[in-house]
């Protein structure tokens, strides 16, 4: 499976990891992952850290992501971005609406 | 016969249903058992004695299933199962051989010639029948995959028709607007029938041009979908008069509401004023934009924005970035599917096959759109692009006169009122927010009379109140604006005092009265600033003309000049008033 | 040569079965079948022909074991493996069993055939 979730040290954080393509095939998997987190998560973290592409269907899924983690409330982090994916979340200019670290 | 078996023959029966079978066997006590025992399991035979009557009667009996001797005399097994299965052509028929030969190179030769499985000799009345419906099954499992393979060809020749006609409907919405004028080239190749890609451009009114070029999310239909009411919004405010800050904003607006959430169009607006020798740029989620200055420097336009319909319009940023431009300076906008063209060996294009192409012209002389398409088109050799492909090159390019706005969408037909009056004014903080010319211009777009010549109306309007805005409310020299070093002092002095305005107003006054030959429109514009001195100024007294002056920069008042039947000064110059003739 | 019966009494009940009323008619053509059959062996044995020999025996040999004459099969396969190698000199003693076998194949199908009938 390409995607794997846990739980941060808080509890309150809900940590989705994806290896690999990160596009239209990880859709169904990725809505699971949060939509099943589990109760009490307060923020989220996507670690991208073994993904090695993303494409626009992927940008919709993290829009996605933050409209169900409550649009402009949301507290998403995505983080560990190869120089690759770093390049398209730049030029998409996602900082404005996510934490890139 | 006792009842079981009959029913066990009835059962078998039914389960491959009554097949037509043909038997090949050379002897006749060995051909009569197997006719018997397929006759008693409920099938219809056909029996030959040698391989040229199995041919024959395999043409005549189309049979389901054939069972075959491997040797015979007069053209022996192999051989007509060859010709059997020349003859079956797509259908499938399972051909079992009949043999008591053992050995693996002859069983493998059965095999070659086209036997699809093998019976021994001596014949095991349950072999026989197990096998009869395997492959019967097997058989009509190819039927069905045969019979939907049909279908679905069936089913997509109509989906591509139906995409055909609606892509007619689209291509009348979703038009090229002014793409073929001369100083755009530009390149658009989408995959399928439908892209994810668009590229218009629309003449403004008053001179100048505005290109939008956009990347939905996705790819053919559904990505296309967005397509449509993005265009119906830019042709139609563009053809007000609305300029690309407020054409992005309502843009973004549309969006928002009617994609998905995950869904979103990456977009480069670009707003060219031949006259100012200025663009100006909006770039949320496209590639760098690339400008090749005729001195062939280079100027990156990287995306600062989000893309379209993500934000709120509280949230969304339509600020566009000014850049000088000489003649002759040129724009490359793209989308992703430059970039991401690839070779033979995977290897993509990229933001370096871009700047490999634009940085070798000064040696070669070459047009940039032209060292593009070539640089993308040596790379990736005989590779088709993979992805929606969109190239565009706006050249700055001074145009005399108006442009004539193309016919891109339906004129109104409606009739409108002859007789009127209309005054409206704006006052304090309004004055720096609120463009009230494409208002005014529709208001005497009501006119039918006056449709057809909104570009005129446009420009004096324009005219008329950029004038009482700047030089009268604000009181800014326009000679500023044509030097290098006052351009950037002109326009961040402009933002400054709009934000300080007050006790200023601007007060348009129209009245327009039908007459023999047409009809008559006469504007007032009156300012609450200063005047000047009307009485002496050099173009009003004379047909030269003057590149600058206190007020009215010459370019102006001739406009005004040649495109009005009259026009007068009142007030010290704070008040103008024009007539406009207009005939049948 | 092992006890073989000359005439398999299982697979001709099985036989009598499949082809119920027909089963006289199937013996009968059988017979008259391998009649012609005996005749071709001893023409190619005349002509020395040893690839007809051994496709003729092959053939006698799969209608016979399929009737349920089990030795008769048998001495039709060394007949086959007689013309597959070209040993023809062997043929003729060969041929001799065999026509001896069917004679008294042959005797013992109309036993049945008459018993059967009444």
């Amino acid at each position: 499976m390409p995607i794997h979730t846990r739980r941060g040290h808080d509890g309150k954080t809900l940590i989705i990891r994806i290896e690999g393509r990160f596009d239209f095939s990880t859709h169904q998997a990725f809505r699971d992952a949060y939509e099943h987190g589990g109760t009490g998560i307060h923020g989220y973290i996507v670690d991208l850290s073994e993904a090695t592409y993303l494409d626009s269907s992927a940008l919709g899924m993290l829009l996605l992501l933050r409209d169900y983690a409550g649009g402009d409330d949301a507290i998403i982090a995505i983080e560990n971005c190869n120089s690759d994916v770093r390049k398209i979340l730049t030029i998409s200019n996602f900082e404005q609406l996510f934490t890139i670290r | 016969m006792d009842v079981s078996a009959k029913e066990s023959n009835a059962e078998s029966a039914a389960a491959s249903g009554p097949l037509k079978v043909l038997i090949a066997d050379d002897s006749d006590s060995d051909r009569l058992i197997l006719k018997t025992l397929l006759t008693r399991l409920g099938h219809h035979v056909l029996d030959a004695a040698n391989g040229h009557e199995a041919v024959a009667l395999f043409h005549s009996g189309q049979p389901d299933i054939v069972l075959l001797d491997a040797l015979m005399p007069a053209m022996d097994g192999m051989e007509a199962a060859r010709e059997i299965k020349r003859c079956a052509g797509e259908r499938m028929v399972p051909l079992i051989f009949i043999t008591s030969l053992s050995a693996a190179e002859d069983l493998a030769r059965c095999l070659e010639a086209g036997g699809d499985g093998f019976l021994s000799k001596p014949y095991n009345r349950v072999m026989i029948e197990a096998k009869i419906n395997a492959f019967n099954r097997m058989r009509l499992m190819h039927q069905t995959l045969s019979e939907q393979r049909d279908l679905m060809h069936e089913r997509n020749r109509q989906l591509l028709e139906e995409q055909h006609v609606a892509r007619r409907v689209f291509d009348n919405v979703a038009h090229t607007g002014c793409l073929d004028a001369p100083n755009i080239r530009y390149h658009a190749s989408p995959l399928s029938i439908f892209s994810g890609d668009v590229l218009f451009a629309s003449p403004r009114p008053a001179g100048g041009m505005l290109v939008f070029a956009g990347d939905f999310t996705g790819h053919g239909l559904p990505a296309a979908m967005g397509a449509m009411p993005v265009a119906e919004t830019f042709y139609g405010m563009a053809r007000k008069g609305f300029d690309g800050a407020d054409i992005i904003r309502e843009i973004n607006q549309k969006l928002v509401h009617i994609l998905p959430k995950n869904m979103f169009c990456c977009g480069v607006m670009v707003e060219a004023d031949f006259e100012l020798s200025q663009l100006k740029v909006w770039n949320g989620g496209l590639p760098d934009g690339w400008l090749v200055r005729s001195s062939d420097a280079l100027f990156r336009l990287p995306s600062r924005h989000l893309p379209l319909g993500i934000l709120s319009a509280g949230q969304f940023n339509a600020e566009m970035e000014t850049i000088r431009t000489c003649p002759g300076d040129r724009l490359l906008l793209m989308t992703d599917g430059v970039l991401e063209c690839s070779n033979e060996s995977g290897e993509l294009f990229g933001e370096r096959g871009v700047r490999l192409a634009v940085e070798g012209l000064d040696t070669t002389g070459q047009h940039p759109f032209d060292a593009l398409m070539r640089g993308i088109q040596r790379f990736t050799g005989s590779q088709k692009f993979g992805d929606d492909l969109t190239l565009c090159c706006l050249e700055m390019d001074y145009q005399e006169g108006l442009a004539a706005l193309p016919e891109g969408a339906v004129p109104s037909i409606l009739a409108g009122p002859a007789e009127w009056t209309c005054i409206y004014e704006l006052r304090e903080h309004s004055l720096g927010e609120f463009n009230p010319l494409p208002l005014l211009l529709h208001i005497c777009m009501e006119v039918p009379g006056l449709r057809r010549r909104s570009g005129e109306i446009y420009t004096l309007l324009s005219e008329l109140y950029n004038n009482a805005l700047e030089h009268g409310v604000l009181e800014l020299p326009s000679e500023w604006k044509y030097t290098p070093e006052g351009f950037g002092r002109y326009y961040s002095e402009r933002a400054l005092r709009l934000s300080k305005v007050s006790d200023h107003y601007i007060r348009f006054s129209f009245h327009h009265e039908p007459m023999q030959w047409g009809g008559r429109l006469r504007v007032i514009c009156e300012d609450s600033g200063q005047g000047f001195d009307f009485q002496n100024h050099p173009v009003l007294q004379s047909t030269k003309m003057e590149q600058s002056g206190p007020r009215y920069a010459g370019r102006g008042l001739m406009l005004l000049k040649r495109l009005a039947e009259s026009i007068r000064f009142h007030e010290q110059g704070s008040r103008v008033e024009i007539n406009y003739d207009w005939y049948f | 040569m092992v006890d073989t019966p000359h005439l398999d009494e299982e697979a001709l009940a099985e036989l009598r079965d499949v082809m119920e009323d027909e089963f006289s008619i199937l013996i009968e053509t059988y017979l008259m079948d391998s009649k012609e059959r005996v005749e071709s062996l001893k023409e190619a044995m005349a002509n020395e022909d040893s690839d007809a020999f051994a496709k003729t025996a092959h053939s006698f040999k799969g209608s016979s074991i399929n009737i349920g004459a089990p030795r008769l099969g048998a001495l039709c396969l060394k007949a086959e493996k007689v013309g597959q190698s070209e040993k023809l000199d062997e043929a003729p003693a060969i041929l001799e069993d065999i026509d001896e076998e069917f004679q008294k194949v042959t005797s013992a199908f109309q036993a049945l055939i008459s018993r059967g009938a009444g």
